[in-house]
Formats: C-alpha cells, sequence, structure tokens
C-alpha cells in the first residue's frame, strides 16, 4: 500500500466480488494498475468487462472488497476519473447540442446549481477542437454518425480534465477514420501521465493499440504487458469454456439466497 | 369443433337487435346495513334484483377482463390498457348522442332506437319518403347499449391507431404517445359530457354510472350484450389459442414463420375495446385497466403455464367482481372502486404468500435456510475441535466449542441444543458434551469437504489468490448440490489435500462414521491420516 | 344540431370574456389565469417526466394523491393546503415505493406494477371520499375534471392602513372593486397558492438546470460526476405530487396528465434545443388557456377539458409544421433530394447522417 498520495497507484482493486440479480458476475477481482499505461480488458461477453468499469465506479453495488483511486475511497475521487460509457447507454433524440454534452463534463467541478462559465467553454471548445468536431459543436446529437457521436463522448471525457479514464468499448462500430484518430488521442493522453482502461471487443488489434492487457472472464485470468499476456493458452482460457462450473456455482448461489 | 364455436357466435348477434330497455333503480327499502342484507332474501325487492343482475354482470366482466387481461400482461401492455379504457369516453357520448338524431319525414318521426331496433322497416320508410331529414332533439337521449357499444368500439381502435400513428410519424416515444391518447380523448369526452349535461336532458344522470361504476343500474338489454360480447371474445380466444400464444410469446418468430403478426395484434386491440366496453359500466372508465390487469397480474405470479394463468386470471377477475359488487350494495357506493380493491386484496395475498415466490414464504424459507446455515457451521466447529486433536475421543465439550467459534458457552449451548433437536448431535453429561450422530457426521463431512475443494477449485482453476478464497468458501459450502461436487472432485482430478494442506473428506469417509459396528452413538472417526 | 353546438357569437364569446369585469369576482380572467399557472407548473415538471421517459409514472401519481388527498382530510379533518399537500406527497412516494417493490420482488413486470399500484390507491381514495368526506366540497365530478368555473368565487383581501389606502387610491391605478374601503381585493386563494407553486418550479428548474439535465440525460455520467441522481430523482417525483395535488381542484386526475404531457410533446415537435423548449411550454401555457376557455365560453362544457382540447389542437398545427417530423417538412426534404439529384450532383456537402 502506497503511504504517500503522490505515489497512489491510480487504481487498486482488492477481492472485488459484484453480483447482479444475486447472480456473482466478477469474482475475487484483485488489480493493481500502475500509472501512465494504456490498458485494455479483454474478454468474452457477459465476461464482467463493462461491470468491472461500472462497479469501479460506484454505479453497481458490490457484494465484497474494495477499490480505491489514487489511493483514496472511489467516492471521495470521483472528480479523477472521466468515463466515457457505451454509445447505446443513452437516448439520442435528447434536445441538446454537441457544445452540451460537452460542456455536461465541466458540471462536476462547477458547485450545485453553478452554470459553466466562459473558462468551462472555451475548455469545451478545445476539446471539441482536439476531436475534431468542433464545427458541429452547434448541431443536435442525433444528426450525427457512430463515429462523430463516438468522439462527442471523448470531447466530453476530456473536458473532465481527469487522470484515470475508463472507456466502454470506444471503438465498437466507428468507421476507420475515428478509430486512427481515437487511438492517436489516447497516446497523447497517456504521454501527459493519464492512466487509461479501455474495454476493447477486438483482439487483433487489441495487441497493437495497448501497453498492458487484462483478461477477465469472471475472474482476472492474466494482467500484465500485451506481450507476455498475449499467449494462446491465457487467450483460450479466457474465451474457453473450462469454468462452467464456476457459472452452475454462480447459478446455485442465486437460487439459494 | 370449431365450426360449432362459430356457429354459437353467430347466434349472439340476434341477441344484440334485441336489446331492451327495462328501467333500473337502486332500490327503494330499507336502507340500513343490517336491512339491506336481510333485503337479500326478498325475491320482490327491486333493489335485490338489481343486485343479481349486478352479479351476472361482474361474472361476465370477469372473465372477458380476465381473459383479455392475461394477454395484455403477457405482451406487457398494461398501460395501454389504461389509455384504451380511458379513450373510449368520447364513444359513449357519441353513441349516447347518437340517439338524438331523428328522422323527420311525412311518415312521422323515427328515432335512432328504432333504426336499430328495425333497420330494414327504418331504411324502407326513409327510401319511401322523400322529403325528410335529420333533427338532433334532446328529448329523445336516451341509454341505447348498442349505440354505446359501438361507439365505444370505434373510439377505442381509433385510440389505437393514434398511437401507433404518432409513435410512427414523431419522435415522440411510446409512453407519451399513450399519455397523449389517453389524456385527449378523455378530454373531448369530458367536454361532450359536460356540455350535454347542461342540455337538461334527464337521460344524463344514467351516463354518471359509466365513470365510476354502478352495477346497480345494468339493464337486461345491458346484460344481454355483455353476455354476447362475452361469449364472442372467450370463442375467438378458444378459436386462435395458439396464434396468440405464439404472437405473445416470440413475436419476430412468429412473423418470420408466416403468421400474421399484425392482424392478429389487431384483433388483440379489438377484443380489447370489446372487454373494457363489458366491464365499463360496472368498473367506470377510470378503473378499467384495473380489472384487466389486476387479476392477470395475481394469476402471472401463481403459474407458468399459459393456460392455467388464464383459468385463474377469470376465477380472480369473478371474484372480484362478485364481492365488489356486494360491498357497494352494503356501502350504498359506486361498484367501481371495491370491485378494484377486492381484485388488489387477492393480488396481495398472492403477492405474499404465493408458494413458490411470495414475499412472505421467501422470507419465511430464508429464515429456515439461516438456522439451517447456522446448524451446518456448529457442525463443521465441531468436526474441527475433532481434527485438531487428530479424532481421538467422541465428545466435544461446550468450552472447545464455544473457544472454536469465538463465542459464549451460552451460545454453544443453545446450538448444541439445536443439533440435537434435529437429530444431528447427542448430549451427555448434562449437556456439556456433544456427540455426533451419524447424520450430523456424515453431514459435517460434506461441509468441510465443499468448502475445502471448492478453495481448491479457486486456487488451482480461477487462480485466485490463496488468502482470498476462505471467506467465499464460507459462502459456498453451504450450497452446492451433490452433482456440482461430482464435478468439482473429478476436475480436480480426486484431490486429497485442500490449499491449505488439511485433508478433504472422501466418500469412504463420509461413509466410515455409518458403520453398525458400535452402535449409532459411536463414531468409528477419520483416523486415516495422510 | 344547433341544440348541441350553439352558434358562435363572436362578441359573446371572445369579447364579453375579457371586457366585463375579468379580474372581479366571479371575472373569466381568473379562470384564465388559473390555467396559465397549472399548465405551466405541470408542463415544466412534464418535460422532465418525457425527458426520462416517465411519462406514465405522471399518469400514475396523478390518481394516487387523490388517496394521500383522502387520507389526509381524515387524519386532520380540514382541507387546508398544507395537509392537502403533505398527503400528495406521501401518497407520490408511497407509488413509487410501492411500484418498485412490486416489480422487484416478484415477476410482475413494471408495466404491470405501475397499473396495480395507482389503480388501488385512487380505488382507495375514491371510497374514502365517497363514504368519510359527504358534506365537503370534494365530489366525484371535481375529482374526474375538475371545476374551473368556481375559481373567482371570492378574492383574497388584505387589510390596509387608511393612509395607505388613501395613497392608493389617489394614483388611480385602482378601481372601485379593487379597492373597496381599505381593504385591497388581490386575486382567489387558489390563483395565489398555484402562483407560488409555479413560481417555485420555475426557480427551480433554473437552478437546477444542468443536474436535471444530466441526470435526465445520462445518468451514469451523472453519478461519476458526483451528481446525485436518487435525490434529482425523488425530488422531480416530490415536484410532480405538489403540482398535481395544487392543480387538482382546477382540473381535476386525469385531465393533469395531458397538462404534463402536451406542452412538452409539442415543443419537442418544433425544437431540438432544451431551453427553447422550456420557453416553449411557457407559450403553450398561454395560448391553450386563453383558446380553452374562449372554446368552454361557446360551447359551455367544462373549462379544463376545453384547455386540453384546444391544445390538442395546438399540437396537430405544431406537428403539421414541425420543421423535423412534419409532413411540410418531409415533403420539402423529398423535393429538396429529388432536385439535388436532378442537378447530377447526387452527393451532399453535409456530413453523412447514420
Amino acid at each position: 500500500m502506497s503511504e504517500n498520495i503522490e505515489d497512489a497507484l491510480p487504481l487498486e482493486i482488492h477481492d472485488l466480488t459484484v453480483a447482479y440479480h444475486k447472480r456473482p458476475v466478477l469474482w475475487g477481482i484483485d488489480l493493481e494498475v500502475p500509472k501512465g499505461k494504456l490498458i485494455g480488458v479483454i474478454g468474452p461477453n457477459g465476461a464482467g468487462k463493462s461491470t468491472l468499469i461500472k462497479s469501479t465506479m460506484g454505479l453497481l453495488p458490490w457484494s465484497s472488497g474494495w477499490v480505491k483511486v489514487f489511493g483514496k475511497p472511489v467516492k471521495d475521487n470521483l472528480s479523477r476519473i472521466g468515463y466515457v460509457p457505451q454509445r447505446e447507454s443513452v437516448d439520442w433524440d435528447f434536445p441538446v447540442s454537441v457544445m452540451d454534452v460537452v460542456l455536461m463534463g465541466r458540471y462536476g467541478r462547477l458547485g450545485l446549481m453553478k452554470r459553466p462559465g466562459r473558462e468551462d467553454r472555451d475548455i469545451a471548445r478545445e476539446c471539441l477542437e482536439k476531436v475534431q468536431m468542433l464545427p458541429y459543436a452547434s448541431r443536435q446529437i442525433s444528426n450525427l454518425s457512430g463515429g462523430q457521436q463516438q468522439r462527442v463522448f471523448l470531447a466530453r471525457a476530456l473536458a473532465q480534465e481527469s487522470d484515470l479514464y475508463f472507456m466502454d468499448e470506444p471503438f465498437a462500430g466507428v468507421d476507420a477514420a475515428t478509430e486512427a484518430a481515437i487511438v492517436t488521442l489516447l497516446q497523447e493522453l497517456k504521454e501527459k501521465g493519464k492512466t487509461l482502461i479501455i474495454v476493447h471487443h477486438d483482439l487483433p488489434t487489441a495487441r497493437n493499440y495497448f501497453d498492458m492487457l487484462l483478461l477477465l472472464n469472471m475472474r482476472v485470468i492474466a494482467f500484465g504487458p500485451t506481450e507476455s499476456v498475449f499467449k494462446v493458452d491465457l487467450l483460450q482460457n479466457t474465451y474457453g469454456g473450462r469454468l462452467t462450473i464456476l457459472s452452475e456455482v454462480a447459478e446455485e448461489v442465486r437460487k439459494k439466497t | 369443433m370449431r365450426r360449432v364455436l362459430f356457429i354459437l357466435l353467430l347466434t349472439a348477434w340476434p341477441a344484440l337487435l334485441h336489446a331492451q330497455q327495462a328501467g333500473g333503480v337502486a332500490g327503494e327499502g330499507d336502507h340500513t346495513m343490517g336491512g339491506r342484507f336481510l333485503r337479500l332474501f326478498d325475491l320482490n325487492d327491486t333493489g335485490v334484483s338489481n343486485m343479481r343482475r349486478a352479479l351476472l354482470g361482474a361474472v361476465f366482466l370477469g372473465v372477458s377482463c380476465g381473459l383479455l387481461g392475461s394477454f395484455i400482461v403477457v405482451r406487457r401492455m398494461a398501460l395501454f390498457g389504461d389509455t384504451l379504457s380511458h379513450a373510449v369516453l368520447p364513444g359513449i357520448m357519441f353513441g349516447f348522442l347518437a340517439t338524438g338524431i331523428v328522422l323527420v319525414g311525412a311518415g312521422g318521426v323515427i328515432s335512432a332506437d328504432d333504426m336499430v331496433r328495425s333497420p330494414l322497416e327504418s331504411f324502407g320508410a326513409f327510401w319511401k319518403n322523400s322529403g325528410c331529414s335529420f333533427e338532433f332533439r334532446v328529448e329523445e337521449l336516451t341509454k341505447n347499449p348498442v349505440l354505446i357499444f359501438v361507439g365505444a368500439t370505434i373510439a377505442g381502435l381509433l385510440g389505437g391507431a393514434v398511437v401507433t400513428f404518432i409513435r410512427r410519424a414523431t419522435r415522440l416515444k411510446e409512453d407519451v404517445a399513450l399519455g397523449l391518447v389517453l389524456a385527449v380523448f378523455y378530454a373531448v369526452g369530458v367536454v361532450l359530457l359536460t356540455r350535454v349535461q347542461g342540455l337538461g336532458s334527464s337521460e344524463v344522470t344514467g351516463l354518471s354510472g359509466f365513470m365510476f361504476g354502478q352495477a346497480a343500474l345494468l339493464t337486461d338489454g345491458d346484460l344481454k350484450l355483455m353476455g354476447a360480447i362475452t361469449v364472442f371474445a372467450v370463442g375467438t380466444v378458444a378459436i386462435f389459442y395458439k396464434e396468440l400464444l405464439l404472437t405473445s410469446f416470440d413475436n419476430s418468430y412468429a412473423e418470420a414463420a408466416g403468421f400474421p403478426v399484425r392482424a392478429i395484434h389487431y384483433s388483440l386491440i379489438l377484443l380489447l375495446a370489446f372487454s373494457v366496453v363489458v366491464a365499463l359500466q360496472a368498473v367506470g372508465v377510470v378503473l378499467v385497466s384495473a380489472m384487466l390487469i389486476t387479476p392477470a397480474a395475481t394469476a402471472y405470479m401463481l403459474t407458468d403455464r399459459m393456460h392455467r394463468m388464464l383459468w385463474l386470471s377469470m376465477g380472480f377477475g369473478i371474484f372480484a367482481g362478485v364481492s365488489g359488487a356486494f360491498m357497494s350494495f352494503f356501502f350504498d357506493a359506486p361498484t367501481g372502486p371495491f370491485m378494484v380493491l377486492g381484485a388488489t386484496l387477492v393480488f396481495v395475498v398472492a403477492f405474499l404468500f404465493s408458494p413458490r415466490h411470495g414475499v412472505v414464504t421467501r422470507w419465511l424459507r430464508q429464515y429456515s435456510r439461516a438456522a439451517q446455515v447456522q446448524r451446518e457451521n456448529t457442525l463443521k466447529a465441531v468436526y474441527h475441535v475433532l481434527e485438531a486433536r487428530d479424532f481421538e475421543g467422541e465428545g466435544v465439550s461446550l468450552r472447545e466449542l464455544a473457544e472454536r467459534r469465538s463465542e459464549t458457552e451460552e451460545d454453544a449451548s443453545r446450538l448444541s441444543a439445536e443439533l440435537a433437536r434435529h437429530h444431528l448431535a447427542t448430549l451427555h453429561e448434562d449437556g456439556n458434551q456433544v456427540h455426533l450422530t451419524p447424520e450430523g457426521w456424515q453431514r459435517a463431512c460434506e461441509i468441510v469437504r465443499n468448502h475445502r475443494l471448492w478453495e481448491l477449485y479457486l486456487t488451482n482453476e480461477a487462480k485466485i489468490a490463496p488468502d482470498h478464497v476462505h471467506d467465499d468458501a464460507e459462502k459456498i459450502e453451504h450450497v452446492l448440490g451433490e452433482e456440482v461436487v461430482r464435478a468439482l472432485e473429478r476436475t480436480l482430478d480426486h484431490a486429497r489435500i485442500d490449499p491449505h494442506g488439511r485433508p478433504i473428506p472422501g466418500l469412504a469417509d463420509l461413509q466410515a462414521g455409518l458403520a453398525p459396528e458400535g452402535g449409532p452413538d459411536h463414531i468409528l472417526g477419520f483416523g486415516k491420516r495422510l | 344540431m344547433s341544440e348541441l353546438i350553439p352558434p358562435f357569437d363572436f362578441q359573446k364569446v371572445v369579447i364579453d370574456t375579457w371586457t366585463n369585469g375579468p379580474f372581479a369576482i366571479y371575472g373569466w380572467g381568473w379562470r384564465v389565469l388559473m390555467g396559465f399557472l397549472v399548465i405551466t407548473a405541470c408542463g415544466l415538471v412534464g418535460n422532465y417526466l418525457i425527458l426520462r421517459r416517465m411519462a406514465l409514472i405522471g399518469d400514475a401519481i396523478s390518481h394516487s394523491v387523490l388517496a394521500g388527498i383522502a387520507i389526509a382530510f381524515l387524519l386532520t379533518h380540514s382541507l387546508g393546503t398544507l395537509p392537502m399537500m403533505l398527503g400528495a406527497l406521501a401518497a407520490g412516494l408511497v407509488t413509487v415505493g410501492l411500484i418498485e417493490f412490486i416489480h422487484r420482488k416478484s415477476r410482475v413486470k413494471q408495466d404491470a406494477a405501475i397499473g396495480i399500484a395507482f389503480t388501488s390507491l385512487f380505488a382507495l381514495g375514491v371510497i374514502l371520499i365517497h363514504t368519510q368526506m359527504k358534506g365537503t366540497h370534494f365530489d366525484a365530478n371535481c375529482v374526474l375534471y375538475g371545476d374551473l368555473m368556481a375559481v373567482g368565487q371570492s378574492l383574497v383581501s388584505v387589510e390596509l392602513s387608511p393612509l395607505l389606502a388613501g395613497k392608493l387610491k389617489a394614483t388611480g391605478l385602482t378601481g372601485e372593486t379593487v379597492l373597496q374601503g381599505n381593504e385591497l381585493f388581490l386575486a382567489p386563494g387558489q390563483v395565489l397558492r398555484m402562483a407560488v407553486v409555479t413560481l417555485v418550479v420555475i426557480v427551480l428548474v433554473r437552478l437546477f438546470y444542468k443536474e436535471l439535465l444530466v441526470s435526465s440525460f445520462d445518468s451514469a455520467l451523472a453519478v461519476s460526476l458526483g451528481i446525485n441522481a436518487t435525490a434529482i430523482h425523488l425530488g422531480i417525483m416530490s415536484a410532480l405530487s405538489i403540482v398535481v395535488v395544487s392543480s387538482f381542484d382546477a382540473v381535476g386526475a386525469i385531465l393533469v396528465i395531458a397538462m404534463l404531457i402536451l406542452p412538452g410533446a409539442t415543443a419537442h415537435l418544433l425544437t431540438q434545443r432544451l431551453p427553447v423548449i422550456l420557453w416553449l411550454t411557457v407559450a403553450y401555457a398561454l395560448l391553450s388557456s386563453v383558446l380553452g376557455v374562449h372554446l368552454a365560453r361557446w360551447i359551455d362544457c367544462n373549462i379544463a377539458a376545453a384547455m386540453v382540447v384546444a391544445g390538442a389542437a395546438l399540437f396537430v398545427l405544431a406537428w403539421i409544421f414541425s420543421p423535423i417530423d412534419g409532413p411540410i417538412a418531409k415533403w420539402r426534404a423529398r423535393n429538396a433530394s429529388v432536385d439535388q439529384d436532378l442537378d447530377g450532383m447526387g452527393e451532399s456537402a453535409e456530413p453523412l447522417v447514420s
């Protein structure tokens, strides 16, 4: 455990178990994430990848374990986390413009009842610039393509000016140009010392994009530098069905409690 | 068989044509509660014959609402039912107002009533008289069940169509569309109603029954119509049962299989409009949706089979209707709210006490499970004490037990008494010594085995750190079934040692304690050291 | 047919409404004002129900506050503002709690849970009113469609000191009916109460604009920003209960649903910017209350219902002329693309819309 807050790890998870409708979805997760890395989270569907992110941020309740962000409990340090959710999580018919969405990233810093000011707007514009969406600032969000929507979400996360970023499948369903733009952006953030944890769905590209990989299937299969983790046997463990017993027991737990 | 049913349906049509107007008054006679009870047995009492009509009406509405409501609940259209039941109000009003339209000509006056009852004659008269015109006369206004039924059905279907239109043509979502149709159609109905109230027709007071329901106002004509509609609805559901079932369960599959899903959907809405009309006079516009939803939701909680759900739902609907009619009779109040409360009461009982999923049932089960877990933990503690001294001696003293579980001796005494009560242990020496029975021994071994197997599994297969697995195993040891244990043993190659180096009891060890030599109080013990 | 629909007498319907002492006792101006305040308050709260896809919970709460009102009366034997509001508040929160309880603890889905919760509470309320509240001004019809005609029966007055009264009279601003002796007549009690409620709603929407926005748009983000989404949710439910109970006398339990949803729905058809939607809600309130009163004067029917019908006409108009969803816009778009193709361009300069 780190004594000095400055040296505190961006993310520490200890023995985290999360249940969904009484059925365990994540089992005894242990994780220590070093600073300034681009980390990909890989695993099959239903492996709990989104659950891991959401429960880490306190959006889902956990049955046991604890989570610390930069040495402090998550709830006390939310301002240091930036979040890019899946695109489906939002109603794109909502009557807001691109600029409005990016400004939402600043709300965490404003107090209750205060309005975004000039400085906030300037920062929002900068972030839009970085994702090349500034010309669309006043456009309503339903008139955007998938890739553009993703970029707006990214701009919002940038506007949060956090040190630890969680992103849930940011590359899903985007065009090649957007994908390249996102990768460049992520590299820039990393260079600035930010830590990025990204749920990713595509194995081949995972190898190229990330410094470290977390192989997840209800529990941590492996975590480490990409080259040492991206191995056939580990991947088989992640995606294969050897641990059906775990799911059966999870079902028993659900039925009997 | 289907043809017979179809012919039966056709015979319902004449019933529609012969709707009569019989007066119904809420009843003279003794109005005290006791007096009312005695009146039930007086066959000549008009108030009671109203009551009997109300009961028959309640049966009809229970059947049709229960039946259609089941499909609504299963298709998650509950709030659509609510919208439909409010949207019929303008239709009722138009049906009422239509009776004021008369055909005036040289041959006399033909009212709308006449036109419905003897359409051919009216048509003939209209044809013969060239110089006749339509007029609206307030004094002709009357409650004609057929016209009201037709009006309500049209309004209901129109409402459904508008909801679909709003969904398709605008970006507004389903809940907004439903709320809009509900409130706007209702408002149109209110405009008509309050307008007509200002016209001074004496028949208007009869309409008040449509708001909160007044089953006592049901006439014989109303009942015949309700009966005919109910028979039609039941017949249609019976004939098209499998289509309705399939489209309710998996609409896309049904469509892919070539079923006309749109037609089925609209037919369902039509039947729904019919059952709303049946229930309307008894329950009222505002509360009809409750009679559609509540009995069906109750049935939904109690069974896994659709056909049983239909029967249960109809039964609950009838019960709600009948009890509501009785209660409103005693309190001299509108019937609708009482019927709804009756249905809700049944729902609450089922919700709490349903055999498998009821809230109270589950709580009791959890409570007994918690007690069982506690017993098993005590058994485990006894085992650990025995293991710690290499299984020498059978008895475990209360003090040792208390120390093992970090509790007081009183608690230990209580726990061991529990074990004794369930024949898992026997007490000796004034209750200070605990000896496990063969059953107790077996269960203790099972628990310890489960715990250690699970720990091994987590560390070997799931690669979880050894210091994390204990808490998990504490929970899991109680829920593992025998099949899973076999699977675990196979996966772990029948390992005999857990991650902490302790032996895992095997099948032979479990049974060793059951050997007949030495009698039931003697445990042969797990003396085989590894 | 002339018996059913009276002839449209412009003088009587429109002119007289505003010239015969609209703000005196029984003046029509009060009814318009009450309608305007009700629709504004309901429409603003209702906007957030629409955005959060909770329009039908609004339907549920509007029915179940009846039970709250009845129980409050039973406990306090008074129809005063405070017991009514507390009763409504309790009923609203109980409803929300019941819905959650039913659909979390059983396999009953949320839509059926909503139906069961509010109909049982509504039935309970009706029975209580019918059996226990005979003799109060609460009657069945009031529940169903309210009684806006009753607004303006009496005006709240304030006793001024003679000096102040004299000065006021000297300014010539007040007529003889407004200032009688030393009594200054203000407005009917209901209007004053509703004005306070509406004002509070406007202030809250302004103050908590961004919290409401984020929690309605993306609740996960709201939580991760440290905004208490649960508190916002309960706050909206509470505001809904208060607004519904305040509107009760005027519009009843069912028409209030229209007042909650119609303004926002209409505005949504015309614009995609939230601040404009909020302003349009107020404009809608003004138009529909004025038009509704004229309609009721003409046909002689319930005023609240007439306001809803007038509002529905506005909705249809908004749809026809809607720049996004309406038939005119779509017809234009089709013709425009045809023109472009004819120009031989085929590509538009706009980026792809998916």
